[in-house]
């Protein structure tokens, strides 16, 4: 069996958010704004309140007497009571008995605003790089800008100054299942039961909004049908527990599939200007200039742009470096996480680079990259020591199988390598309870298991390895914020790196309980025979259960727990001349291989085969670590040829939907060939590094380079649609 | 007049039909009024296919489908799926494949791989099982599982 969540999903059995239905439940609808800035002048909700099956109408006005101290965060009001800040952003809510109701209701609300000019795209700001002193611009949500060794000199000295120009564009998470959440409030309880990746988040993000302390807010998961970043913060959460306080009742908010997209938090585009000076063959300095469109994110609130900006740089030594970004607002809607935040676009750009100057240079493209590739002990840019990292390892191999495959395939396919790296965010911390009871050992947890498999494999996995029991021992039980132990959430690729550790601590904690209950010296050995659980001491096994205190036997068994509250990487900050940039906690390496066939009449671009590189650390469980790397590669293919959000003037959407926002079919995804590889430990639980998130990150630049490798033209903006490569092969 | 019997046969089970309004879809038919939320609501335009069911046998999506339209049809949902023979070898295969992560374009996958493989005609070659799945979408799994699943479901056919 390859995973424990497989029967309730194939019956049709698992409840996620848009299943939750209650007879006494009302339906919610969000009343849109009409245009993407501008005040507003009017939220007229009285009509909306006459039509037929409403309830409750709720607009800025009505908070005030529905939230203690009339509302919460100050910046960030559940609905705004003066300035529109995107096209779609929710003014008010309708809460009807049936969701037809309320969606007619809230088409009917009055909204009279005075519109104002709208900001669509960066360039409009900033028609060409802003230079340093742009930082007080109002339309900048964030600066940041670090440098470190002689660029200029090493421009002076260099060989050759290689400079181009990318784009990016916005992807969408996509997963299938909309965002949805039941919300009631009793007894001065805010309840929501929500599809998320996040339980606590949501509750402190939720609390927050409200206006409501934490301990008064709770948070219960469903079954997650795809997160992908999309469901790891709050969204809708907060209007679905202010219709439900309004109207007394449950509320039933979802999002519509074309509100998924008009609304979602995706990812949003970027111009980069990246330079590198070599000699002798070696990469002497860097510069790169990026500017992240951060939609409608708040000034100050911006984690992306010191994050992203080191992504530029590659795995790679560059020498003297400077680098500098602007985080600019525009009348888009926020920016959010979509798996591996900003690193496929980021490592689009800088393994382009790397291809093309490779190419500039007359030398292979993987031995250049090996010539710089981190090795640990290396420091990054920003001075960071790299820890133990595959990354020579997994381009060596891919050197071979691309060598392999040019030899084995037709003269006119394209072969391309791209690299990345990840840093698993095993500084967000989290709590495990363990609960060893004589039928097998309970995780209880907080946030369900969203479809990577790290909490019913990877968590399951690590309690099994460390208390010497097979997985069928182990079990795991989802709980509300309410009882469960405290974690982050799933993101960051942190579930297994990070949240591992909390339960590896409760395992060993168990053990070192049971051998003092048996008074066996060091460790125990816990068997598990017919479905009951014994511990071995000698030529005897003693059965669990006697094992427990009078309170265990009534309270179902031995608790114990762990923790692990980590940091993050530290940097050199005396090379920090503005802004805030991360540190990184494991180094991963992810390296792609992508086979392509270019039709040369209208640059269509076919993936024939991919390979996949991952630095895993250690493979808890490879079934479950192939099929991150399998759907990773997917939705990276996705990323670099056809998925794209058609933003046009003033910040609106041309394809809010599955037809006209393609990702990749089942008639599309190529074979894909895993290879994990090993022996590089991370700092979780027997040397396990996160995968949920790496494998996406190198396909863009796979696929970029591959088309180039097929036919010479170098593709500055992904995805690279057929259009963009038949202007670059010079057909349109 | 029609002399079809009314109501709908829904995994074997009558289910009347009075209360339905003309411009209802089956997706909320199924979902809302029969409690059988497996079948799954994704894009509502046709474009995701977790929606799909079986209607007197043909894979369909039951989001683009008026329940009135279909008035003395059989129904098949992913609850009734292991009911049926070819549906129990199917769920048996993705089961052994691991072939589903999130797990919500699940029951469209295997509904639509039992329509497909209780068609006699389609059956002979994966190819053509992969065809007939092309409009399901997946984008948690890159469809790499789900074609082992396939080849598994085909091979494994009772």
């Amino acid at each position: 069996m390859i995973r424990s969540d497989a029967r309730t999903k194939l019956t049709g059995e698992a409840v996620y958010g848009t299943d939750l239905y209650e007879e006494s439940a009302l339906f919610g609808a969000l009343v849109p704004a009409p245009v993407p800035r501008g005040r507003i002048l009017e939220i007229g909700l009285e009509t909306a309140r006459r039509m037929p099956g409403v309830v409750v109408a709720v607009g800025p006005n009505e908070l005030a007497h529905l939230l203690p101290k009339g509302g919460g965060d100050a910046e960030r009001p559940v609905f705004p009571a003066s300035r529109i800040s995107y096209r779609h952003q929710p003014l008010a809510a309708i809460a009807a008995e049936t969701l037809a109701q309320a969606r007619a209701a809230a088409r009917s609300v009055v909204v009279r605003v005075k519109a104002e000019p709208a900001v669509g795209e960066i360039d409009e700001i900033f028609p060409e790089w802003p230079g340093s002193r742009a930082k007080s611009s109002p339309h900048v949500v964030a600066h940041v800008h670090a440098r470190g060794g002689d660029l200029a000199g090493a421009i002076a000295d260099a060989d050759l100054v290689h400079a181009e120009t990318y784009r990016t564009n916005g992807v969408s998470q996509v997963a299938i299942e909309p965002h949805a959440c039941l919300a009631r409030v009793e007894n001065g309880l805010w309840h929501v039961r929500t599809s998320t990746q996040s339980p606590f988040g949501t509750r402190e993000d939720t609390a927050d909004l409200l206006g409501v302390p934490p301990s008064r807010v709770v948070v219960e998961g469903t079954w997650v049908g795809g997160g992908f970043g999309g469901k790891a913060a709050s969204f809708l959460e907060p209007y679905a527990l202010v219709l439900a306080a309004a109207a007394g009742r449950p509320v039933k908010l979802s999002l519509s599939y074309r509100e998924e997209f008009l609304l979602g938090r995706s990812t949003l585009p970027s111009t980069v200007r990246i330079e590198t000076a070599v000699k002798g063959g070696t990469i002497t300095g860097r510069r790169v200039r990026l500017l992240l469109d951060s939609g409608a994110s708040l000034p100050g609130r911006d984690f992306a742009t010191g994050y992203a900006i080191g992504f530029l740089l590659g795995p790679y030594r560059v020498g003297a470096f400077e680098m500098e970004g602007y985080a600019v607002r525009t009348n888009k809607p926020p920016f959010g996480p979509h798996r591996a935040p900003l690193a496929p676009q980021c490592a689009f750009v800088a393994d382009s680079h790397m291809d093309s100057l490779a190419r500039r240079l007359g030398v292979d493209p993987v031995d250049f990259r090996l010539r710089h590739a981190w090795r640990e002990g290396d420091r990054t840019s920003l001075g960071q020591k790299v820890g133990p990292f595959g990354l020579v390892e997994a381009l060596t191999r891919a050197r071979a199988l691309r060598d392999r495959w040019r030899a084995e395939s037709p003269a006119d396919r394209g072969f391309g390598v791209g690299c990345g790296f990840w840093s698993t965010i095993t500084g967000a911390g989290g709590e495990a309870r363990l609960i060893a009871a004589s039928d097998g050992v309970t995780i209880v947890q907080g946030e369900r298991e969203i479809g990577s498999g790290s909490v019913i494999g990877g968590l399951v996995d690590v309690a099994a390895r460390t208390l010497g029991l097979p997985v069928e021992a182990i079990r795991v039980r989802y709980e509300s914020t309410a009882t469960a132990p405290f974690d982050s959430g799933v993101f960051g690729s942190r579930t297994v790196g990070a949240l591992g550790q909390a339960v590896q601590k409760g395992a060993l904690a168990l053990l070192k309980t049971l051998a003092e209950r048996t008074g066996a010296p060091g460790t125990v050995r816990l068997r598990w025979t017919n479905g009951e659980l014994a511990v071995e001491g000698g030529a005897t096994a003693t059965p669990l259960a006697r094992l427990f205190t009078a309170d265990e036997r009534r309270g179902g068994g031995i608790t114990t727990g762990g923790r692990h509250f980590g940091r993050g990487g530290a940097i050199d900050e005396s090379l920090v001349i503005d802004g805030s940039f991360h540190g990184y906690n494991d180094f991963t390496a992810t390296v792609a291989l992508t086979e392509v066939r270019v039709d040369r009449e209208t640059g269509q671009v076919t993936p024939v085969r991919v390979a996949a590189f991952l630095d895993v650390g250690v493979a808890l469980n490879r079934p479950l670590v192939d099929a991150q790397v399998e759907g990773g590669v997917a939705m990276g293919l996705g990323a670099a040829l056809t998925e794209e959000g058609l933003w046009g003037p003033e910040g609106k959407l041309a394809n809010p939907s599955l037809l006209d926002y393609r990702i990749p079919t089942l008639a599309e995804v190529p074979p894909i060939h895993v290879d994990a590889v090993e022996g590089f430990a991370g700092a979780g639980p027997f040397g396990a590094k996160g995968v949920g998130e790496p494998p996406i990150i190198p396909l863009p630049a796979s696929v970029a380079n591959a088309v180039a490798d097929a036919t010479g033209a170098r593709v500055a903006e992904m995805p690279l649609t057929a259009e963009r490569v038949a202007r670059a092969l010079k057909l349109l | 007049m029609s002399d079809r019997a009314p109501g709908l046969t829904v995994n074997g089970r009558r289910r009347g039909l009075d209360a339905v309004p003309d411009e209802e879809r089956l997706l909320d038919t199924v979902r809302q009024r029969f409690g059988l939320t497996g079948t799954k609501e994704g894009c509502r335009t046709g474009d995701c296919g977790a929606c799909t069911v079986l209607v007197d046998g043909r894979t369909t999506l039951s989001c683009l489908t008026l329940t009135r339209e279909i008035e003395g049809s059989t129904v098949l949902t992913i609850e009734g799926v292991a009911a049926d023979r070819v549906g129990r070898s199917v769920q048996a295969a993705f089961e052994r494949e691991g072939a589903l992560q999130c797990g919500y374009c699940t029951p469209g996958f295997v509904v639509a791989l039992t329509g497909l493989l209780k068609e006699p005609s389609t059956t002979d070659d994966d190819q053509t099982l992969l065809d007939g799945l092309a409009g399901n979408l997946c984008r948690c799994t890159g469809y790499a599982s789900i074609r082992r699943a396939v080849a598994t479901a085909r091979e494994g056919r009772p």
